[in-house]
């Protein structure tokens, strides 16, 4: 580059930084102006960005119906004659309340820090429509106070725009969109029956392949079967998997972990994430854990089921989310109650049970 | 060419030659070819789409945008070749303004200009201080969308409380540029007043006017609060973004909007007019 482009591209950055630092200033002005005990949102860029559907945060499904048979329009004029009536929770109200909880604790603990969770609702709802969520979010005295609402637009644009590190949704198109984007993303589904929840401690669970981890072995399993897979995973146990689309999530959450452990917390830390997989510790289940040892990574208990179904174990545990690749054991956690997300990655999307889904059926 | 009789219509909007040409390319030989395309040119064709689609419900409907376009202190050729260049590309420019500098002001308060835009900030900041409406032309990348035309109107000058506004005193603002957000307000509800009627003619879907509301500082409550003057207004916005001071130029480099009005914040914040 010539130097005097260099000078311009400088000077251009230079002005976005100042126009940076001026917007964050004096929303921050503004805030603290409030004279609330609301906290103000942290600074995106050392913050845990989730952003949340409409469907996820809050039960919509009548209103759903609405859209789908009657269309938009109708859809539009019915929230917003119902606009002072607020929504019913949804699969990731839980989650967030859990997410606000350790915030709470980590500004106690360190009351300048920027990093903390952040929460956005992502949703390609109208503005309009927008104004009963704002009304629901105030009646559950959520806080999220960092919007995008698209007007009809898909909001995949905007995951990077506002520095996204995982996003909800029930819709598969768009959380395929975002895994493919690069961000960690899943599907929510309601569980069939309530589970009483921790409100202290946020409790995530992770699957191993094909979430925590890429799906190399979980090929191995389907298209050679078990023994193959047994035999590979042995011969390989020293060299670390590679990384799955919802590695970063758990990274970010070791990150913040560690903010508690510093503070001598570790005993009544509010995270803790669990591993919840398919494998047996005795023949496959030592790679995983040196994978994420190479990693850098902690996860505070590891559950090896070698086939068992997930469903009771996760009961016991009641996390406030729970990652898994295959429909097949998000169906079996939820009927047990548990708060699941499919993530839609990998060579799992192509079975079901563990038969191949013929190619006319497998999900778009 | 349209009837121009009607009370509600229209919705005159002004530019300044050198947004809609770009004049640093061109060389300085006379030669018969028309001015390079400028930065206000896929605004202007948004525009035109506007125009075509409302004349395309109703034949006779006088609610139209309107676009003049003002020079200042330019030589009888540049004049020339402006008109020039306007036929050669079709563009509907319902009136020319050759004017000496000072008196641009004069010029756009004597039509009634409902919105002046410009590039240029400064030129931006003296009609608002001089009570004209005006607001940011956003600049566009060339492959932009031509058939939507996208305004974003400031949450937080419309959302703001009495409070919050003087609370601004503290962080740094002056006196002056206070009273030009509160001005802004004004100015901002005539205009949205005129977009509204002009939105409601078309359905949720396929609307080639989309309407945005951006909250910069504010909180959620005063995204909710803008949300509901602008309806009050006659204006159901379509999209809506709170950033509560999250980074404001991600977000526009995906929306990409022709008009950014925010009652002069951004000569605070020295946005950036690159895409």
């Amino acid at each position: 580059m010539s130097e005097i482009n260099q000078t311009q591209v400088a000077s251009v950055v230079k002005k976005e930084a100042t126009s940076e630092e001026i917007d964050w200033a004096a929303a921050k002005a503004h805030f603290e102006n409030l004279k609330s005990t609301k906290p103000r949102p942290p600074k995106p860029k050392y913050a845990v960005t989730i952003a949340v559907s409409s469907r996820t945060l809050f039960d919509m499904v009548a209103e759903r119906k609405i859209f789908e048979e009657e269309g938009l329009e109708k859809y539009v004029q019915h929230q917003q004659d119902h606009e002072n009536e607020p929504l019913t929770p949804g699969p990731a109200l839980p989650f967030v309340k859990a997410l606000m909880t350790v915030n709470e604790r980590l500004r106690n603990l360190y009351p300048e820090s920027e990093e903390l969770f952040d929460i956005v609702l992502m949703t390609n709802n109208h503005a309009q429509v927008g104004v009963r969520l704002m009304n629901s979010i105030n009646h559950y005295d959520l806080s999220i106070e960092r919007f995008c609402m698209t007007g009809g637009q898909s909001p995949i644009g905007y995951l990077k725009a506002y520095m996204t590190n995982l996003y909800l949704s029930r819709d598969c198109k768009k959380v395929q969109e975002a895994i493919e984007e690069g961000i960690a993303a899943a599907i929510m589904f309601k569980p069939d029956m309530e589970t009483q929840l921790s409100e202290t401690q946020l409790r995530v669970a992770f699957d191993g392949d094909a979430v925590l981890f890429s799906d190399e072995s979980e090929i191995i399993v389907k298209q050679h079967g078990l023994d193959t897979f047994f035999a590979h995973e042995k011969q390989h146990e020293n060299k670390p998997l590679a990384q799955g689309p919802l590695k970063c999530f758990l990274e970010a959450l070791g990150k913040l972990q560690k903010k508690f452990y510093a503070k001598n917390e570790r005993l009544n830390c509010p995270i803790r994430t669990f591993l919840v997989t398919a494998r047996s510790a005795a023949s496959s289940g030592a790679r995983v854990l040196k994978t994420l040892r190479s990693w850098g990574l902690e996860i505070d208990e590891a559950l090896f089921l070698a086939g068992a179904p997930k469903g009771p174990l996760l009961q016991k545990i009641r996390p406030h989310i729970f990652f898994d690749d295959q429909m097949f054991h998000i169906e079996g956690a939820k009927e047990m109650g548990t708060i699941s997300a499919h993530v839609p990655y990998g060579i799992g999307q192509k079975y079901n049970k563990g038969k191949l889904i013929e190619p006319e059926k497998q999900q778009k | 060419m349209e009837d121009k009789k009607s009370c509600t219509g229209p919705l005159m909007i002004a530019l300044q030659y050198n947004d809609l040409f770009d004049l640093d390319s061109v060389s300085t030989s006379i030669n018969t070819d028309a001015l390079p395309k400028g930065r206000a040119f896929t605004f202007i064709k948004a525009v035109q789409t506007v125009n075509e689609r409302l004349l395309e419900k109703n034949k006779t409907e006088s609610l139209l945008f309107e676009v003049i376009l003002v020079a200042k202190e330019c030589s009888e050729e540049i004049k020339l070749k402006i008109v020039e260049s306007v036929k050669h590309y079709g563009l509907e420019i319902g009136k020319f303004f050759f004017c000496k500098k000072e008196e641009l002001i004069n010029t756009l308060q004597s039509n009634k200009v409902k919105l002046f835009l410009s590039t240029d900030k400064n030129d931006v900041n003296e009609a608002l201080h001089s009570g004209i409406p005006a607001a940011l032309l956003y600049d566009q990348a060339d492959d932009h969308v031509l058939n939507q035309l996208k305004v974003i109107f400031s949450g937080d000058v419309i959302g703001f409380s009495e409070d919050s506004f003087d609370s601004l005193s503290d962080f740094g603002f002056s006196e002056t540029q206070i009273e030009t957000f509160k001005a802004a307000k004004i100015c901002m509800k005539e205009f949205a007043i005129l977009i509204g009627e002009m939105r409601r003619k078309f359905g949720q879907e396929n609307s080639p006017l989309c309407t945005c509301v951006l909250t910069s500082w504010g909180s959620r409550n005063v995204c909710a609060s803008a949300l509901k003057t602008l309806r009050e207004w006659g204006l159901d916005a379509d999209v809506a973004f709170c950033l509560a001071g999250a980074p404001c130029n991600p977000i526009l480099a995906v929306v990409k909007p022709h008009i950014l009005w925010d009652g002069g914040f951004h000569n605070m914040r020295d946005l950036s007019t690159q895409s």
